[in-house]
């Protein structure tokens, strides 16, 4: 037998009992409705978080905070060569505070920051941008953060710096000239014995950096080359030209004194591409580097998300398998009401298989409308939750959400579970009745004793 | 075409370890040659209908073989017996066993749609049938709808649409009255002259013993052959 006239037969017989498969598709469609809504919270809340997480971030990155069971636990040159010769690594970059409170002057303009070293080979690899000027090129030229002039006051010679309550500069103090070509003077300290001396570096400043992708981000630093820094370890006379101050404990100003390497306090380590990320990461913390990335912290957010997703497809289940009781009634009346029609059937010769598929079909076909129908269904409720819900909570707590954040998300995997699991249940519960079918005595049926 | 060896049966009944046996047929022998038309009487509850139901494959026997067309039927399974039922067997029956909720056309097309026929070479060989019966008028009707003549006519239709060599028929004509069965009788000895089909009929009624070329009794489940010269 053909299957469309399987299937043709099957409709026929369906449309005897509307009132009945009506009723057992609404009890599949509510169990389907009801495990994709609930499952779409957890895929909902995982795309949010997800999607928090990764914004504006580079995914590429693996930052790098020190080394285990090492005395000396900063990052120096040598690990930094060791991470430029791993596969798959397209830039280490590397940034050095310089241990200074420093001050920043252009002309009569004044600033606190921090200068920052940076390798601008690296920097620019992994994706350092300017907004305006040039890279450094001689040993005095600089580079300063987007928002450093919003940072320079006129300076009246007090102590007391004109800000307005929220830290900005007070308008009629504010810098508004240009930057790119000023001298930027850059005052260093440092103690010699009781007694402290001072000097000032004077360095070009030739770009500036770009706006820092996030909102509330301010840059105020200004960056240096390794060579500007070499210049200041020479005066101070200490890597990072710390400041050793007279009154510091002998012992902690003896382990300052000793120190020689440079410390790298901002390791960050560029994969070429997303999928080494997680090769590279593990490769290092095997040698006892501590990294991170946000690769890293997706995989266990996924993880338990993962755990999530599968307790609520599974609660889901338990709906669609309540619903597959009503399936099995259906269809063990079916099978009763047509026993004589089966029994004539197969009489004149049909195969108890074909019979046994018909059944398997109709059981199968009510899941798959039951499926369908809960799958629109749960699509028109999670765009309702998705509308309503934020408005409510928003109301409630009077802080509004943020705009994107979905709590229910339907992927087009969830559906197909979904399909998948109910064609399952339905076919299981189908089987039986099925089988029945097939056992239908043929004499017993003609003398309509079934 | 149709040889029966040694063939016995007895019905079980009752609950298990307390059954009672009841013998109905015993050691029965038969042979049924090509285009011929063989009636088996005898008294009720002698076993003629049981005979007919273990050709069919309806009952398995208890001892005894049966071959048609040289297959040894009794030991095919389930799925073997439907598609041998289907492709070399016509049937006819007393109440007809018309499916009530499908219409003549559906009833007779259906054995074409078991065996996987195109819908449209379904059409043209059910319509034609239907001619041939004189029913084309009655072929959306539902069996309801239907005379007695007219059922047992769509369902002499049903067991002719695949041109099965044999057609079994367990008292065709008793249902109806003795101007239908004279048409039916009529028509059973066409298809036998024309189409050479051999049937075996079980009948209690003279009239329709006669139309046999060999006439068969059970009596005590076994035969008694009785040569008819017609
Ligand atoms: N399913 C069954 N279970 C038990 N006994 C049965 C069964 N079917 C038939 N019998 C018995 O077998 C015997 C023969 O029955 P069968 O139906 O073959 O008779 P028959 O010759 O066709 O009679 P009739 O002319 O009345 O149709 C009867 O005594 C009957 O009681
Ligand atoms: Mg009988």
């Amino acid at each position: 037998m053909r299957f469309k006239d399987q299937f043709k037969f099957v409709r026929q017989n369906m449309k005897k009992n509307k009132t009945r498969i009506f009723m057992t598709v609404l009890a599949t469609a509510m169990g389907c409705a009801f495990l994709i809504v609930l499952a779409s919270v957890g895929f909902g809340l995982q795309k949010s978080i997800v999607e928090e997480i990764t914004q504006d971030r580079l995914m590429t990155e693996i930052q790098v905070h020190g080394k285990e069971n090492e005395e000396n636990a900063g990052i120096t040159m040598d690990d930094i060569t060791y991470f430029e010769g791993l596969d798959h690594v397209k830039a280490v970059t590397r940034r050095q505070m310089v241990d200074q409170q420093g001050e920043f002057r252009v002309g009569e303009f004044r600033a606190e920051g921090n200068a920052v070293v940076v390798d601008f080979p690296s920097e620019t690899k992994a994706g350092f941008e300017l907004s305006e000027g040039r890279l450094p090129e001689a040993d005095n030229e600089v580079v300063i953060g987007h928002d450093f002039a919003e940072s320079l006051a006129k300076w009246n010679g007090k102590e007391t710096a004109p800000l307005n309550e929220d830290g900005t500069v007070k308008e009629e103090f504010k810098y508004k000239g240009k930057l790119i070509g000023e001298t930027l003077n850059l005052g260093v300290k440092q103690y010699e014995g009781e007694e402290e001396k001072s000097k000032t570096f004077d360095v070009k400043i030739v770009g500036i950096g770009k706006k820092p992708t996030k909102d509330w981000e301010w840059d105020p630093n200004i960056y240096i080359s390794e060579k500007v820094l070499s210049e200041i370890e020479a005066f101070t006379g200490t890597p990072n030209g710390t400041v050793i101050t007279p009154n510091l404990p002998a012992e902690e100003r003896d382990l300052m004194e000793q120190r020689k390497d440079r410390f790298y306090s901002q390791v960050s380590i560029y994969a070429d591409d997303v999928e080494n990320v997680k090769t590279i990461s593990e490769t290092i913390k095997d040698k006892k580097y501590f990294a991170y990335s946000v690769v890293d912290e997706m995989e266990q957010i996924n993880t338990v998300f993962l755990i999530v997703k599968s307790g609520l497809i599974f609660i889901g289940t338990i709906a669609i398998i309540i619903a597959s009781i009503g399936i099995y009634n259906t269809m063990t009346m079916a099978v009763t009401e047509r026993a004589p029609d089966i029994g004539i059937m197969k009489a004149i010769g049909a195969n108890p298989s074909t019979i046994k598929r018909i059944f398997l079909i109709e059981s199968s076909y009510i899941g798959l409308l039951g499926a369908i129908f809960g799958t629109i269904v749960a699509y028109l409720i999670t765009l309702g939750v998705n509308w309503l819900l934020p408005i409510i909570l928003s109301n409630a707590f009077g802080e509004p959400i943020p705009g994107d954040f979905k709590f229910s998300h339907i992927p087009l995997s969830l559906p197909l579970i979904c399909i998948g699991i109910c064609l399952v249940v339905t076919i299981l519960s189908g089987l039986r009745p099925a089988r029945r079918a097939t056992k239908v005595d043929v004499l017993k049926a003609m003398r309509r004793e079934v | 075409m149709i040889e029966v060896k040694g063939l016995s049966h007895q019905f079980k009944i009752g609950k298990k370890g307390k059954e009672t046996i009841i013998p109905v047929l015993e050691g029965i022998n038969l042979k049924v040659d090509y285009g011929e038309i063989v009636t088996v009487v005898g008294r009720s509850g002698s076993g003629k209908s049981t005979l007919l139901n273990l050709i069919s494959g309806y009952i398995q026997p208890t001892e005894g073989e049966i071959f048609i067309d040289d297959h040894n039927v009794t030991s095919f399974n389930e799925s073997k017996w439907a598609d041998f039922r289907l492709h070399n067997l016509g049937f006819i029956f007393q109440s007809f066993q018309l499916i009530l909720s499908m219409t003549a056309f559906e009833n007779v097309e259906l054995a074409l749609t078991l065996k996987g026929v195109h819908e449209k070479e379904r059409k043209t060989q059910t319509e034609k049938l239907f001619k041939k019966v004189g029913l084309e008028k009655f072929m959306d009707h539902y069996p309801s709808e239907l005379s007695g003549g007219q059922q047992q006519r769509v369902s002499i239709a049903r067991a002719l649409i695949l041109n099965p060599p044999i057609i079994l028929a367990d008292e065709p004509t008793g249902s109806l009255d003795s101007d239908t069965e004279d048409e039916l009788l009529d028509f059973i000895k066409q298809l036998n002259h024309e189409m050479g089909i051999t049937f075996l009929i079980i009948t209690h009624d003279e009239k329709v013993a006669k139309i046999g070329d060999r006439i068969i009794e059970i009596v005590d489940g076994a035969l008694v052959e009785e040569e008819y010269a017609s």
